[in-house]
């Protein structure tokens, strides 16, 4: 086999010239011992670096005879099927293999590498040294991360805010929308609607407004009127001012005393003059005595009762006579026997733990304080607080008792007290009119006896009409009674929630001895526990904790 | 003159350390004493307040890429960066402050994350720019890795002259061994400072022990093996020129593998106070972002 071994000679200025060779045999070795096809004279060279077998014209098999391999096309190899103008670098050497000419099975080319191009075959090979050589870079991550970000914090959620059915979708594909952006949990009542903001921020940035209150709570009442105070910032006060949301189950309602001390402080020079609240900046140090709505009635007998300041020497009419110190002695003379009486057995807490319930006379007065009224029959009473029916009631029942006989009092004429045997003849027209005008006597006596003796004087007033003065069991009136009620309209108390302290810790009822005593404790009995906002030990009560914002009884808030 | 080195941290008397500290005990009273009716956050007046600190100082810190490309500044660019470290830092504070310490499933947490991630990828970047550069200059010994590059070409280009007069079989293992130095590569590479001098040691090693279990365990592209090889062949008793020219020759090898893993640890210190740029920069973009639409977001829905 010939092969045709042509030498690339550089001489300089660009000038090159070829040295042609021939080469017989199989296989052509390349190294750097001197029976070498190709004979290299560089250090870097192997003795029997490489062979190149010629499989067909133009297709060569070059093998690497060292362990390092030989660089093919640029590649690392041990041996690999190449054809013609495939390059193998060698040190400074590059052989090119060729397609063989005429009269050549095969043909390779032998140049030098020059500098430059050694220099950028090393620089080809280099590995980078740097992190800024490889694949990591700072302005596309950069780019990448901002616009995400931005995309999907902000521009995914605004589309979801114009676009509803995008929002929906977004939802429930669990990218983000609106509701990432909820800063906090919304207050419990809120939960239902919470997943449309726009329910509350209506108006991107625009603070929400309150009309977005009172479309659901449409009946809350204002505060006051800011026309009738001169208090035009009381119509300007947002709904916001005071509920925030998003803090979770905390709560809506701000508590702080600061809310209300504000006007409070000198609400009358504030108003001018409109308003004659005292100041009321904090419940331990600076709040006014309690006004109480001491019971009154009016000429006509209506419930009016006045607001009073409270004061040690205070009495209140009730319209009742009534020893507390006297009912509450152990063991008292009831006619079932020995009985002890509490503050329970007439004063209840209603249903709510408000208040009290009115005192019943039917169910607390009533087993000792009985409405008998004959001593032959012990078993009727007359009826409780029905004036006219107690005289209707003794008419009725002196008439059938005159009537039927057998009523052996003495005041009564004979044929009444006799009694008569089914059968016998009844009275007649003379003796009816005789026994029926002492039963209207009778029943008008006992019934004085009542009014001015024996029952109802016990515990009420009783008055006389002075035209009814001469005319027996008319006229009579029992005095108004207010036992039970609410005391403090302007705050809420609830006995509810005292029930950890006894009656006696704020009652005075034991020492008591006359219905006019006012029982109703005063501020300094309250200021015992509760202080106002920093109330070191006590128990810390800002103004909410009794009195409420949304007073107003003749104006809504969104009439404001 | 001066005498004490002047470092990133204590730059003009420590000057941004005190400015830091003094921003943050004045945002701390400030929140001690601001007692709002609402639990802290970020839409009382102090949160707006200190969410605007907040805010401008993220924009000031994210002006320090402009100014460390800018050479034409007044101030000086580690006063800067002093500066920078330090308001970062405080920047966790106020950031905490302005949210009451109140975190949540949502967007404005997601930013908190982020802007922390931002600073402790500093702190790290902080950490390497105090330890590295001493730990390079001792490692490169008054050298530059340019002159160690070239005199480990140098002495490559030695080893095979002196292997070509031992043997063929030598030559070529020498010639094995220069192509497989490695020297960079990757990212990974670098970071790991994957060098020819400890799998030198650790080859020979390796190799003995692998010799003796198996008599001849070939293959492989292990430069450690290159040192086993010729002590195998030193064993193999030749004349004594050529043991000596041998000897040399692990003398040269040895010198190569040693200067090998000096520029490979040098790749990866240097890579060391770079990597952590390519996330604290592409991290603070996307803080950016987040402040963004944190702020639009809150206003948005005001």
């Amino acid at each position: 086999m010939r092969w045709l071994i042509r030498r690339v000679l550089k001489q300089g200025k660009g000038a090159v010239s070829y040295e042609e060779d021939v080469h017989f045999g199989e296989v052509l070795s390349i190294g750097r011992a001197a029976d070498q096809a190709i004979f290299l004279s560089d250090i870097r060279a192997a003795l029997n670096h490489a062979r190149v077998t010629a499989i067909s014209p133009g297709n060569y098999k070059v093998e690497s005879l060292i362990l390092a391999g030989i660089r093919v096309n640029g590649a690392l190899t041990y041996a690999a099927n190449v054809g013609a103008g495939a390059t193998v670098e060698i040190a400074s050497t590059r052989i090119t293999l060729l397609d063989p000419p005429r009269d050549f099975e095969a043909a390779v080319e032998i140049s030098a590498l020059d500098k430059t191009e050694q220099e950028a075959a090393k620089a080809r090979r280099a590995k980078p040294t740097s992190l800024k050589q490889t694949w990591l870079g700072k302005r596309l991550p950069s780019w990448f991360a901002f616009v995400a970000v931005l995309l999907f914090g902000l521009l995914l959620p605004l589309a979801s805010h114009f676009v509803p059915p995008l929002g929906r979708l977004l939802a429930h594909t669990g990218l983000p929308t609106t509701a990432s952006w909820n800063p906090g949990p919304l207050d419990a009542a809120h939960r239902f609607f919470g997943d449309d903001c726009k329910q509350c921020h209506a108006k991107p940035f625009l603070t929400v407004r309150d009309t977005a209150c009172t479309h659901c709570h449409t009946r809350m009442a204002a505060h006051a009127d800011p026309a009738h105070f001169n208090l035009p910032q009381l119509g300007e006060a947002r709904c916001a001012s005071c509920h925030q949301d998003h803090l979770g189950l905390a709560g809506m309602v701000n508590t702080g005393q600061q809310l209300c001390s504000g006007c409070h402080a000198d609400l009358k020079t504030r108003t001018a003059g409109a308003s004659q609240l005292e100041a009321a900046t904090d419940f331990g140090k600076a709040h006014p005595e309690f006004r109480l709505r001491l019971p009154a009635w009016d000429a006509s007998g209506q419930f009016t009762p006045q607001l009073t300041r409270l004061t040690p020497q205070l009495k209140e009419n009730s319209g009742l006579k009534f020893d507390h110190a006297l009912h509450l002695k152990p063991g008292l003379n009831s006619p079932g026997g020995r009985r002890d009486l509490h503050c329970a057995s007439c004063h209840q807490p209603d249903a709510g733990g408000l208040a009290m319930k009115p005192v019943a006379f039917e169910s607390m007065c009533h087993d000792c304080h009985t409405l008998g009224f004959d001593t032959f029959a012990p078993d009727r009473q007359v009826p409780h607080a029905k004036v006219a029916e107690v005289v209707y009631m003794l008419d009725d029942y002196y008439a059938k008792r005159a009537l039927e006989g057998g009523y052996t009092e003495t005041s009564a004429p004979g044929f009444v007290q006799q009694r008569r045997r089914p059968g016998e003849a009844s009275l007649s027209p003379q003796q009816t009119i005789e026994a029926l005008s002492w039963a209207r006597d009778k029943s008008r006596q006992v019934a004085d006896s009542l009014f001015t003796g024996r029952a109802c004087v016990t515990c009420h007033t009783v008055t006389r009409d002075a035209a009814a003065a001469n005319t027996p069991g008319a006229g009579w009136k029992i005095a108004p009674v207010r036992v039970a009620g609410i005391w403090y309209a302007e705050a809420k108390f609830t006995h509810a929630k005292h029930s950890t302290m006894q009656c006696k810790d704020c009652h005075q009822a034991d020492t008591s001895t006359s219905a006019g005593d006012l029982l109703i404790p005063g501020i300094a009995n309250c200021r015992q526990c509760h202080a106002g906002e920093s109330g070191g030990s006590k128990v810390a009560s800002t103004c909410i904790a009794c009195h409420r914002y949304h007073q107003a009884e003749n104006l809504l808030l969104k009439q404001l | 003159m001066n005498a004490r080195h002047e470092s990133i941290l204590n730059h003009a008397r420590s000057r941004w350390l005190w400015f830091s500290l003094a921003l943050s005990l004045t945002c701390l009273i400030a929140y001690a004493w601001h007692s709002p009716s609402v639990p802290p956050n970020g839409g009382t007046w102090l949160g707006y307040t200190l969410g605007t600190i907040a805010g401008l100082l993220i924009l000031w810190l994210m002006l320090f890429g402009l100014r460390k490309r800018s050479y034409s500044g007044s101030s000086s660019l580690r006063g800067w960066l002093s500066a920078h470290i330090y308001l970062g830092t405080t920047l966790i504070l106020i950031a905490l402050l302005h949210a009451g310490f109140q975190v949540g499933w949502n967007l404005h947490t997601f930013f908190l994350i982020l802007m922390l991630l931002v600073i402790f990828s500093g702190f790290f970047g902080v950490y390497c720019y105090l330890r590295y550069p001493t730990l390079m200059t001792r490692n490169r010994d008054s050298a530059t890795r340019s002159a160690m590059l070239e005199e480990i070409a140098e002495l490559d280009q030695n080893a095979l002259a002196l292997a070509d007069g031992i043997d063929p079989k030598v030559h070529s293992i020498v010639l094995r061994s220069i192509q497989n130095t490695r020297l960079g590569g990757g990212v990974l590479t670098q970071l790991r400072a994957r060098d020819d001098s400890d799998a030198a040691l650790a080859g020979i090693r390796a190799a003995l022990e692998a010799r003796e279990k198996n008599n001849q365990a070939a293959g492989g592209a292990k430069s450690g093996q290159t040192i086993f090889a010729m002590v195998d062949f030193l064993a193999s008793g030749t004349n004594d020129r050529q043991a000596e020219a041998l000897r040399k020759l692990i003398d040269l090898l040895s010198r190569k593998k040693a200067l090998a893993s000096k520029v490979a640890r040098d790749i990866q210190y240097q890579a060391l106070m770079e990597i952590w740029l390519y996330f604290h920069v592409p991290l603070s973009f996307a803080t950016v972002a987040g402040l963004i639409a944190h702020v639009v977001s809150v206003f948005f829905y005001w």
